[in-house]
């Protein structure tokens, strides 16, 4: 084609004014900088926040009841294991450093078999470890106070179930259409970028 | 002025025009750009100079564009724009929204090669971005070139 400088004189009298000025990118990038992966760092926070509560509570409390000390330990290692779950996940989008298209459609991925994993299995045993270590914890103040008890373990379980059997199957449907759609867009995208030259196509 | 400042002025218009040719659309463009100036913003201090800062910020800016999944979906799909022999006109503004809508209907990587090389970008550094050898791009520069060229052909545009 031997118009290719005709195109760029073209492609190059896009109006660009419109473009905010460098202050105000500036401004717009301090506020939203951290948007992306803020969610990360609350779940971070909060299962921390709740790990020190329930060593603090194990620590204070001197349970009498094995069950307790047993619910207790299963909702710290919930919260570890979501803690660390993340914190592995934020590692990764620190890490990625100078990376080109090719390796950036690898790590995309990575990220969306990671998920599909999180959703799978950790998500489940997280569940698993919070509803038991919860039940559990709350066995030794229903033994002692049946009546005022029961309310707050029926509630309890009540909403559990109603997670695991109406909450999860709803947050897993949607996220595993948007990672399947992900999914196809990248292997398409992929197969366009190893689409190998053929030898007689050197030739230009 | 900031190192920040030098380079947004420097390289938003660039940006801003690869993301149009990608998304052929100026509100998505102009979130490109936003997403790729918060990209730069965090990795400056730790940028390590081991390749040219162009090549940094371009890969940044294409890697989002090729993140973008909202884009992908209003794309159009057909191989050929069919509704463009309705629409020749000469004056600049019309010869551009036509090169637009062309790169539009190329494959995704097809787009991003195409307005790199409209960009004036060398093809080692467009390699580079891409992660791809310099062969290879030759061939796809030479393939899409030949598929605009087609395109351009069948609507008789700037002959």
């Amino acid at each position: 084609m031997d118009n290719l400088t005709d195109l760029k004189a073209i492609w190059q009298t896009a109006k660009t004014d419109s473009l905010p000025s460098a202050a105000e990118t500036r401004a717009l990038v301090k506020k939203f900088r951290r948007q992306r992966l803020r969610k990360k760092w609350m779940v971070i926070f909060a299962s921390s926040v709740m790990v020190i509560i329930m060593a603090g509570m194990m620590f204070v409390e001197h349970s009498k009841m094995i069950t307790t000390q047993i619910g207790g330990l299963l909702i710290i290692s919930a919260g570890t294991v979501l803690a660390a779950t993340n914190i592995r996940s934020l590692r990764r989008f620190y890490a990625l450093d100078d990376v080109s298209n090719f390796e950036f459609l690898a790590f995309i991925e990575q990220t969306r078999l990671n998920q599909l994993y999180f959703y799978k299995k950790t998500q489940l045993v997280i569940f698993m470890l919070t509803s038991v270590g919860l039940l559990f914890s709350l066995y030794e103040p229903f033994s002692k106070h049946p009546l005022k008890s029961a309310v707050l373990l029926i509630t309890c379980t009540i909403w559990l179930l109603f997670s695991f059997l109406v909450m999860r199957p709803r947050a897993y449907k949607k996220n595993a259409a948007a990672l399947n759609a992900m999914k196809e867009r990248l292997e398409k995208i992929s197969k366009q970028l190893s689409d190998q030259a053929m030898p007689e196509d050197h030739q230009i | 002025m900031t190192d920040f400042d030098d380079i947004y002025n420097r390289y938003a218009p660039q940006i801003y025009r690869i993301c149009m040719g990608y998304t052929n659309n100026s509100e998505q463009a102009k979130d490109l750009v936003q997403e790729t100036f918060i990209g730069i913003w965090k990795g400056l201090p730790a940028f390590r100079q081991q390749s040219h800062i162009g090549t940094w910020i371009f890969r940044i800016a294409t890697n989002n564009c090729l993140r973008a999944m909202e884009v992908a979906r209003r794309m159009p799909q057909s191989d050929l724009p069919f509704d463009l022999a309705e629409q020749r006109e000469e004056s600049p503004e019309e010869k551009l929204v036509f090169l637009y809508r062309c790169i539009g209907e190329l494959e995704e990587t097809d787009r991003i090669i195409i307005s790199l090389v409209l960009e004036d970008l060398p093809q080692a550094q467009i390699a580079e971005i891409i992660g791809l050898s310099n062969v290879n791009v030759r061939v796809k520069v030479h393939r899409i070139k030949e598929k605009l060229a087609k395109k351009f052909k069948a609507y008789g545009q700037f002959n």
